[in-house]
């Protein structure tokens, strides 16, 4: 059996660990109680849902991300590259079709996404209060994660960094549901419970018309 | 493991839904909600940060449902919960987060801190270690909705001793004050004190409005204490209130906490959509105004004026654009703070901080941020829709020495009132009866 072949098993391994355990925190999740809101809505939810996934993550939309903006885009210029990097991983069986330049543009993009993680290290380190708020766990998770976008840039400029990408990638997927990186999971729910809070109660997302939601509930003058 | 600490841990484990174990699980400590945080803008320190507060549950959270924490707790940073922890957890959520949410809306992941810090606040309260003076507040107002007529007839002739001044104020020999009226389309629902009645009763009968005084206030310590027995038996003193008397619609005095539980909260707690209206006082003044019920001068408001938003109104309650169309029909030189509306800085007094009076000096402390925004508006009045607010920039005020006038908004509408002939307007009225 090949080199190859094994670090590909690898990562098939830690696929099927990864869907399980992200499976199982899914369900465990769903079983949890969510309070069911009763009172009459001021504005839309799903508006506010809507808002939290698009415009509600640009930079400008928050104090926090206009002051630290470099900050943040380091934070979604990594993470757009682990977005690609989990599909270009599936499609790698196919990477020989594409055009070289191709390949290289896209190596480029993920080491763009490494090195990115790679200062999330640093930054980790060298700031007071994150040195004091992070654990091992943070470590390991952006070290594995920037290691596997590293090797996957490497792999698509030279196939004889393919054995190396698989096996990082089978650690890193085996590892997202067992530690921090499963917050990619919980993202989905933490923004949709954000989106519908400030739309429904209509924070982010006023009536229209500008009338108060008094008028709007259909007093008239008596 | 003690009884108390067993005890906290239930209570974790009843609150453990799905939004809280999404706040638990999806913080990536980036750090980027530390300058969100008034503490931290007033005292920079990692205890200061929200991603702090947050990661002390997190601890306990990782060590009851992490299997890496059963392996290698110090790889994930688990904690179990003891006596000692859990005296600190509870000390961080009542004194150093008011619940304000402004991390939360400026955490990239939207991470909810202040569910985080009441569940804790649940835990520690459980426990019996939470502060005492919101548990004999929170009590003696359930005590009140269970002997109303201990004070009713002494209520009801205070009211009656008001009428006077409410006549003189409107000019309407007939205007009344009216406790527990059956059948009143309006069930307005004051604070503790005449400042929170005698203003709302010269709008409303001024606006011709159908109204009644409820015997309650709106004030719900249960919810400073996370406490939902507590907070849904204070609660029902008004809605079971407002469900005798038939009304349509409830109106909350200016207050930030009280707003957000009636208006939002109490629904969950009681499992039933209300059949009638909450609303806050600034609604309706709002509404009165759009509807030309209110005779105001539009430059009766001289001095320049800014306003404070509650994070209870705004972030947590969407009144935000309602104070500011009144506030820019009264007073010419209505200026804004900078930040405003759902991005306000909390004035630290919220969470019940004002009632702890073991926290004064920390609170004034994490109120400099605010002292500071006022002071750069260069206005004179500020005004603001709490009354937990106002207290906490009254007490800014003289520590900091704004020289400003802390106002309600219905005290400043008042004041704009053109002054009314003496008539005999009827006053509406559906049904006669006063309940005794």
């Amino acid at each position: 059996m090949s080199v190859l072949l094994v670090s590909k098993w690898a990562a098939l391994a830690g696929l099927a660990v990864c869907v399980a355990g992200l499976g199982l925190r899914w369900r465990r999740s769903m079983e949890r109680a969510r309070p069911r809101d009763l009172a009459p809505a001021r504005g839309s939810g799903m508006a506010g849902v809507v808002y939290a996934f698009s415009a509600g993550m640009m930079p400008w939309a928050k104090e926090s991300t206009r002051r630290h903006w470099a900050a943040y885009m380091r934070g979604i210029g990594f993470h757009v590259g682990i977005f690609a990097g989990l599909p270009l991983l599936a499609a790698s069986p196919w990477w020989g079709l594409l055009p070289h330049a191709v390949r290289l543009g896209l190596g480029t993009m993920l080491g763009l996404g490494a090195v990115l993680g790679a200062a999330g290290i640093v930054m980790r380190l060298s700031e007071p209060i994150l040195r004091a708020l992070s654990t091992a766990d943070d470590f390991a998770a952006i070290v594995l994660v920037s290691a596997f976008l590293a090797l996957e840039a490497a792999a698509l400029a030279s196939a004889a960094w393919m054995p190396a990408m698989y096996l990082a990638a089978g650690i890193v997927l085996a590892y997202i549901p067992l530690g921090k990186i499963r917050h990619c999971l919980y993202f989905f729910f933490a923004r949709a419970f954000f989106g519908q809070f400030v739309g429904r109660r209509a924070v982010i997302h006023p009536h229209a018309s500008g009338a108060s939601p008094a008028t709007l509930a259909g007093e008239t003058r008596q | 493991m003690s009884d108390m600490v067993k005890t906290a841990l239930r209570v974790f484990e009843q609150q453990l839904g799905r939004p809280l174990e999404a706040a638990l699980e999806v913080c990536a400590r980036c750090g980027v909600c530390a300058e969100a945080c008034h503490y931290f803008q007033a005292e920079p320190s990692v205890e200061n940060t929200p991603v702090a507060r947050g990661e002390a549950l997190r601890r306990v959270y990782r060590a009851e449902h992490d299997l890496l924490a059963r392996i290698a707790p110090w790889w994930v940073g688990a904690k179990k919960l003891d006596e000692a922890s859990l005296a600190r957890l509870a000390e961080t959520a009542f004194s150093r987060c008011t619940l304000c949410r402004r991390c939360t809306f400026n955490c990239p992941l939207g991470v909810d801190t202040p569910l985080m810090m009441r569940a804790v606040r649940a835990m520690a309260t459980a426990a019996g270690v939470a502060p005492e003076i919101l548990m004999m507040l929170a009590d003696a107002a359930i005590e009140k909705g269970r002997s109303p007529e201990l004070f009713r007839d002494m209520f009801i002739e205070q009211m009656v001793d008001l009428e006077p001044e409410l006549r003189r104020a409107t000019g309407n020999r007939h205007a009344r004050l009216s406790v527990e009226r059956m059948g009143a389309h309006v069930l307005y629902v004051p604070l503790a004190g005449v400042h929170t009645i005698l203003p709302p009763a010269i709008i409303f009968t001024a606006a011709g409005e159908d109204w009644t005084l409820s015997l309650f206030e709106a004030a719900n310590y249960g919810v400073f204490l996370a406490d939902p027995v507590r907070a849904k038996q204070i609660a029902a003193r008004i809605v079971d209130e407002a469900k005798r008397l038939g009304v349509e619609e409830v109106v909350l005095a200016e207050c930030g906490h009280a707003y957000a539980a009636l208006r939002w909260e109490a629904p969950i707690w009681f499992g039933e959509t209300f059949p009638f209206r909450v609303v806050s006082l600034v609604e309706k003044i709002d509404t009165y105004l759009a509807q030309g019920r209110l005779n105001l001068d539009p430059r009766a408001i001289r001095e320049r004026v800014t306003y404070h938003d509650s994070c209870n109104m705004a972030r947590s309650g969407g009144v935000i654009e309602e104070p500011r169309r009144v506030l820019r029909a009264i007073a010419p030189d209505f200026v804004e703070m900078t930040p405003n509306r759902h991005e306000a800085l909390c004035c630290g007094g919220g969470g019940g901080l004002v009632a702890l009076p073991e926290y004064e000096e920390l609170r004034l402390r994490a109120g400099k941020p605010k002292a500071d925004q006022v002071r750069r508006t260069g206005a004179r009045t500020v005004v603001a829709a709490c009354e937990n607010c106002r207290l906490q920039m009254g007490d800014l005020n003289r520590h900091y020495g704004l020289e400003v006038e802390i106002s309600a908004l219905a005290d400043l509408v008042v004041r704009a009132m053109r002054p009314a002939e003496p008539n005999d307007e009827p006053v509406p009225v559906r049904a006669e009866a006063i309940a005794a």
